[in-house]
Parts: C-alpha cells; structure tokens; sequence
C-alpha cells in the first residue's frame, strides 16, 4: 500500500464543492461577522453543513454518515483552513463523532452519531487543564464513584465551543495508578448538567475557547466511553487525529495566505513595477511556497496512514511539529509582503495569523512533537 | 575617575532618586497603579506633563544646543540619569515623535528662527508632532508621494491624502514632504514643511490595527494653507530633509528621547521580563528556565541586546559631539525590528497555548501584554521602512554597491 499524492474522482469533487459550499456561504464577511459575534456560531450555516453531509461525513451509512474516510474528512479540512470557517466542526465530529464511531457501544454510536451527522447537537472534548499540556499528568480533573453515578470536580481550559455544546467528552482521573496514564476515563455528559458553568476565554483567534468548571455535576456510570481506567491510549488516539485534521486545516490556511501575497504582490506597485517583480519578494515567497508543501505533504502523510489504520505515531509528530512552525513562518511573510495594510484589523490576513499562532499550540505545539520524534527516533 | 567627579555623580544620582520619588505619578511601581489606556487622551496628557517635569529638572534635552533648549550634562552625568530613569521606569513620554525625529531634522536642515520657534517647545512638552509621510501609493517607494503643494502669495496651498501617520491622534504639528514641483525629476520635486495640525482643511482618521489600537491615522489635507516660512530647507531639497528625518527615526530616534525604561523595552525587549517569565512557566512538568534550549535562547538575546546597546550609546555621543547620525541608522534597525520578532516568537513558545490570551481576559499575565507584543511586532519590520528597504540602504549607501532600488 503506497500514499497517493493526487485525489480520486471522488475526493476531487469533494474538494471543488467545499470550496464552492465555503465561498458563497461563509465568505470573509461572514466570517467577520462571525469573529465579532458573541457567540461565533451560524445555526443555518450549521444546518447547510448537515445538509451536504459533512456533519457526517465519516459515520457509516447506518448512522446518518456518508462513509467516507478520515482521508476524505482531510480534504475537507484543508478548505475550511483555506477560508477560516469559525465553529465547532472540529470539536463535534473530530473530537467526539470519530472517538464515539471508534470507542462507543451499539447504544451510544445510535443514540450520538445521528445527531451529530444531522446536525442536531454540538459536541466539545474538555481535554486540557490549566497546564494546558496534552500529556496525562496534566488531567487532574477528578471522578468520583458514588452508586450508579460518577461526580465530576475541577476546571478544564481551553475547551472549544463549551459556551455552545450540547454534550462534551470528558477526560478525568478516576483511579491512582502507577503511572499517570492510569486512571483515567472519559465521559460522555450532558452540557446542560446542573454544576458546570462554561466562561468563553478572550482569545489571539477570538475562537471561543471555554473555561468549564465542573461542580459536583453528576454522570450516568453507563456514560462512560471506552473503559474505565483505561482511557488514556484513547485520548492519545483522539488528539492523534484531531492533529492531524488541525493539520490539514493550517495546510489551507497558509496555501490561502500564500495565494493571496502572491496576488498581492503582482497587483501592488512601488517604484514603477509590480512589487513581485524584485527579487527579495520573489525569494520570499518561494520560500513561503516550500513551507506550505511541506506542511501540506506531511499532513496528508499522517492523514492517509491514519486513514489506513497505519501506526503512525512519529508521521503525526512530524506533521504537527512542521505545521506549527511553517505557519508562522509563512504568515510573518506575509505580512511583510502586505507590508502595513495587512496588520489593519479591516484586512482579512489577520485572521489568517490568529488562526495560525492558535492552531500552533492546540493538540501540541512542535515542542511537544520533536520530542515524541526523539523519541521515536529511539532517542 | 577623580574622586571629587565620582562624589558629583553620585550625588547627583541621589538628587534623581529623590526627584523620581517625588514626581513619579502616585502609586508608580505598585499593582495599585492603573495607567491610562495606550493611546487615551489621559494618557497622552500624562506623558506630555511627564516630559515637561523631566525638562524642568534638567533630565532630558542632552545634545541639544543651548541656544534652542538644550541642556548641558557630561555623558556621565547622562549615564546616571538614564540608569536612575530605568531602574523605576516611567510614564511614556507623551509626543515621543519631536524629540525623535523632529529634532534631528531641524537641528540639520531648519532655520534659526524654525530652530528657536520649535525645539524649545518640544523639549517642555508643550507641543507634540505627527509624521505624514506615507501614502497610500508611497510606501516603500516613499518618493513617489503625490501631495500637491501650490504657492499662493506667502503661503502654499496643499492637497492630498497620507496614510500611517504616527502621533496624529492628539498631534499639535506636523511634517510633511509635499510635492512642489510637478516637473522636476523624483528626488528634486519636494519640499518639506512643518504645519500646524488646526489648520482647516487638515483632518485625521484613526486606522485600527489588529491589535486593536489605533497608533496610526489617515490624514488629509484639503486645501490646507501653510505658510511659506515653514518650509524646512530649500524648495524642492525635501526630499533630502525627509531622509534626515527618517534617519532618525530608524535609529529609534534615541539620541533626544526622555530616558525611560519603556523605550529601552521596545528594543531591548526586557530580558529580565522573559527570564522572570521563563522561571514562572511550567512546561511538561519541567521549569522552562530549567530548559536547556530556552536558557541559550534567552541567553543569545541578551548578548544581541548588548550590540543593539552600543548601536545606541554610539548615536547619543554622536548627538552630543553635534556629529550627523547618518545611514548605519539602518543597521540598527534591522536588526533590532527582526530581533523584536523573534523575542516575541520566543516568548510565546514559553507560554505555550497560554499565549493565546488576549488583554482583557482575566486569566492573561500581564493583562495580555505579551500576546499584544507578539500582534504588534509584526508591524516592526515594516514601520519606519521595510527591512527590505532598509538592506537595500545598507548595500548602496554604506557598502556602495550597484543601485537597484530595493
């Protein structure tokens, strides 16, 4: 089995209809209107998404999905970067429809996936804590046994979409093992359970990032996901693929930021010629051209083994260490190419650089991933 | 050093404790001191009263000839006022644009009578300066400014549009390159004048930049009449005198500035903030002071803050030996803009996903304040002149290369 680099028929239409769908129906007006708003969440826009099936885009026919793979749900990803669609599509179908499609029971897989593929509910993964680490030492978040029910209490932060979310997943310790990775489980619980409160932080990507404070809020023992304890190789696998998808997503980003200075840089003129005809801007945007093909063939690296159920701890590494950091290579070019109209908050490539410093950071930032490389290396 | 000079200093030294203790606005240096938001007519008022106590006492107009305000000190003497004015810190001083680059260009190309009318009234604070140079197609290519000026009697009669302009919120002048002859060749067609910013027809337009500021403005001039006699230099020589100008202000423009810490910070970028920051930061489990890739990070900053240092304490001696500062401004200012980015970059590598907190969000250090550097650094090396411009100024200016325009 060998990677293909190009799109099948089917992925090619794929691609032509989101940047189509996205154009007309979430163009940077609306995205603006979207960053200013309380909010930040378009319910018809939501609903269009159902319509075209992305909602449930790799859910099994028999659930509401339209059977695609998580490859597919990439390229989709790739051109929502391209047009920064605020929302929570990654959080709801990254974050728990997939987990759910992989971990749940019959039951829950009926009762969620439906839902999630119409439209219905929005979901959220309450993952990181204070230390805002992705390793397990940081759930400190606590579950505690009590008959039939389990009681959560502690803060989450950085939980997207929480102020919107109809359930989330929850990661919290129930047991003291030896190692940090034991105890821990997650937890499917209603948003609107009495004792959480959710405060939507002030963010560099105004992306709705939520504290969730969970006080006493009590959890059906029958919602847990997966097995009790022993979470943790789950969790790993969630932020796995949500990297991933985050992945492709700042692939887009910056090809779109890339395209833009390009057609900047023909239109706009200083001392007589297009500023793309001297050769400094030439240099620089070729070497915003070599971060982006690098940023978009690793992430379609990691995709596609991810897709083929390939082990691909050390690609996901190398993706997400190399993204975060071409972006914002890319994007400080492109500011200097823009020179000083693309620092106005009327521009539209600001947006371009919040969501590039956010998505660096979320689901690990290169940091975190070299040293996994290391790791895998046998370092 | 004799000792009767070390006894003077150090006396003095006390002298600007006891002044800063006295006149440092109430609760200075403590989380009880709320200062006026960035840009607020408060804090513009605050700044402009700052700068005229620090002139009263005799703490700021070094290098600057007596005749036109200028105070007389050693640079020893400066040294120690600088260290005391750093070691507390104090409030911005208000207008910082005369001192920096209105200066600099009258002290080169004004007049006696421009000399005496306008420097004195900078030096007290009492009068702040707007800069409008760019414009909307003179960017880069600054010579290319399309502002018409038509004499009319004693007086000429301007037109036309600038964008960026810095200090014009609550500017009382202006300078402006403005173009006076339509025929002459690029270089030879414009003159330089200072303007008073009540004049009708002059209208400002605040720009909001994404870090939600609003430092800079669009500014118009519609049929704005500015009187022959502030003309700075010689009809059509402005181009030459808008150099002078810029040249001060790719210096940073420090030879003049108040001493402050607040001015050292945009450049030196206060080391001893991220180290404090790195110690308090937990990473993986780990202390990010602890680190040995960030300890040679922030340790290489240092040592890139000691030559950006120097590059300054050379144009203040330069000022004060009434030497011209000329283009090795550009070296500086490279270096300097790029390094502010990369101390930016790397100080929110230390934060880490806490880096995404904005002012205003309870949970930010420092009020957002480095998320707001991290935002406001990428205008750094574009401001003043691109990096590219300012290569290019190093290479034909200094090295004396071919001539290739960028």
């Amino acid at each position: 089995m060998a990677i293909e680099y190009g799109l099948n028929e089917e992925q090619e239409m794929l691609k032509t209809m989101a940047r189509d769908f996205l154009a007309n129906e979430c163009p940077s007006t609306h995205v603006r209107e979207l960053m200013e708003d309380e909010t930040g969440f378009d319910p018809e826009l939501w609903k269009k998404m159902a319509e075209v099936g992305w909602l449930g885009l790799v859910f099994p026919e028999e659930y509401g999905g339209s059977g695609m793979n998580f490859r597919d749900l990439t390229i989709l990803m790739e051109e929502m970067g391209r047009a920064v669609l605020p929302g929570p599509f990654v959080s709801t179908l990254l974050q728990v429809g997939m987990p759910v499609l992989a971990y749940g029971t019959e039951e829950q897989k009926n009762e969620i996936l439906p839902k999630i593929a119409s439209g219905e509910v929005i979901f959220t993964l309450a993952l990181t804590e204070a230390s805002a680490s992705y390793d397990a030492a940081a759930v400190q978040v606590k579950a505690t046994a009590d008959k039939d029910v389990y009681i959560l209490n502690g803060t989450k932060l950085f939980v997207p979409d929480a102020h919107i979310a109809d359930y989330m997943l929850v990661v919290a310790r129930t047991g003291d093992g030896a190692k940090a990775e034991d105890g821990i489980t997650i937890f499917i619980v209603d948003g609107k359970s009495p004792g959480i409160s959710s405060t939507v932080l002030k963010t560099i990507a105004n992306d709705k990032l939520c504290e969730v404070v969970f006080n006493g809020v009590k959890v059906p023992r029958e919602n847990i996901l997966g097995e009790l304890d022993r979470g943790w190789s789950e969790v790993k696998k969630i932020v796995e693929r949500a990297a991933v998808g985050k992945c492709c997503e700042m692939a887009g980003c910056i090809q779109q930021a890339l395209d833009m200075t390009v057609e900047y840089a023909k239109e706009r003129k200083q001392y007589d010629r297009p500023i793309g005809s001297f050769q400094v801007i030439q240099h620089y945007c070729a070497d915003m051209a070599t971060d982006v093909d690098g940023t978009t063939l690793s992430a379609y690296q990691a995709a596609w083994m991810l897709s083929e159920g390939l082990p691909c701890t050390k690609e996901v590494a190398v993706a997400k260490a190399w993204a975060g950091e071409a972006c914002q290579r890319v994007m400080a070019l492109a500011h200097q190419i823009h020179g000083a109209i693309g620092v106005t908050i009327d521009h539209d490539l600001q947006y371009y650089t919040r969501r590039a410093k956010a998505a660096e950071v979320t689901f690990g930032d290169a940091r975190f991933y070299r040293e996994i490389v290391a790791q895998e290396l046998g370092m | 050093m004799a000792a009767a000079e070390q006894e003077k200093l150090e006396a003095l030294r006390q002298e600007v404790r006891a002044w800063l203790k006295k006149n440092l606005p109430e609760g200075w240096g403590s989380p009880a001191y709320v200062p006026p938001e960035r840009g607020s007519k408060e804090a513009q008022e605050l700044g402009k009263d700052w700068q005229k106590r620090l002139y009263e006492a005799g703490y700021t107009g070094f290098g600057i000839p007596t005749e036109y305000g200028g105070i007389e000190r050693s640079r020893a003497e400066v040294a120690v006022i600088r260290e005391e004015m750093q070691r507390t810190g104090t409030p911005p001083p208000a207008g910082s644009l005369g001192p920096m680059i209105v200066i600099p260009t009258l002290l080169r190309y004004g007049n006696e009578e421009q000399k005496k009318r306008f420097i004195p009234k900078i030096l007290n604070g009492e009068e702040s300066w707007c800069e409008c140079f760019s414009e909307p197609d003179a960017g880069s290519d600054l010579a290319n400014i399309q502002k018409t000026g038509v004499r009319d009697g004693d007086e000429w009669v301007v037109n036309g549009q600038s964008v960026w302009t810095s200090g014009s919120k609550f500017a009382d002048w202006g300078v402006a390159p403005v173009k006076t002859d339509p025929n002459a060749p690029r270089h030879r067609n414009l003159s330089y004048f200072v303007f008073d910013c009540k004049s009708p027809g002059f209208e400002v337009r605040p720009l909001k930049q994404m870090t939600g500021d609003a430092e800079f403005s669009e500014t118009f001039f519609d049929n704005v009449r500015i009187p022959h006699a502030n003309m700075i230099g010689e009809e059509g020589q402005g181009w030459y005198v808008a150099m002078a100008t810029l040249e001060a202000e790719r210096g940073g423009g420090i030879q003049f500035v108040a001493p402050s810490r607040r001015i050292e910070a945009t450049t030196l970028g206060g080391v001893d903030n991220y180290v404090e920051l790195a110690k308090n930061t937990k990473r993986r489990g780990g202390i990010v002071w602890d680190d040995p890739l960030f300890r040679q990070r922030i340790a290489q900053f240092a040592i890139e803050n000691e030559a950006i240092k120097h590059g300054r304490e050379r144009m203040r001696v330069k000022a004060m030996k009434r030497q011209l500062t000329g283009h090795e401004q550009s070296i500086g200012s490279v270096f300097s803009r790029e390094k502010n980015q990369r101390q930016a970059n790397m100080v929110a590598e230390i934060m880490g996903a806490n880096i995404q907190f904005m002012r205003g969000d309870p949970r930010s250090l420092d009020d957002g304040s480095w998320t707001y550097t991290f935002l406001r650094t990428r205008g750094n090396t574009i401001e003043t002149g691109t990096t590219e411009v300012n290569r290019g100024i190093i290479a034909e200016r200094l090295l004396g290369l071919p001539r290739n325009r960028m």
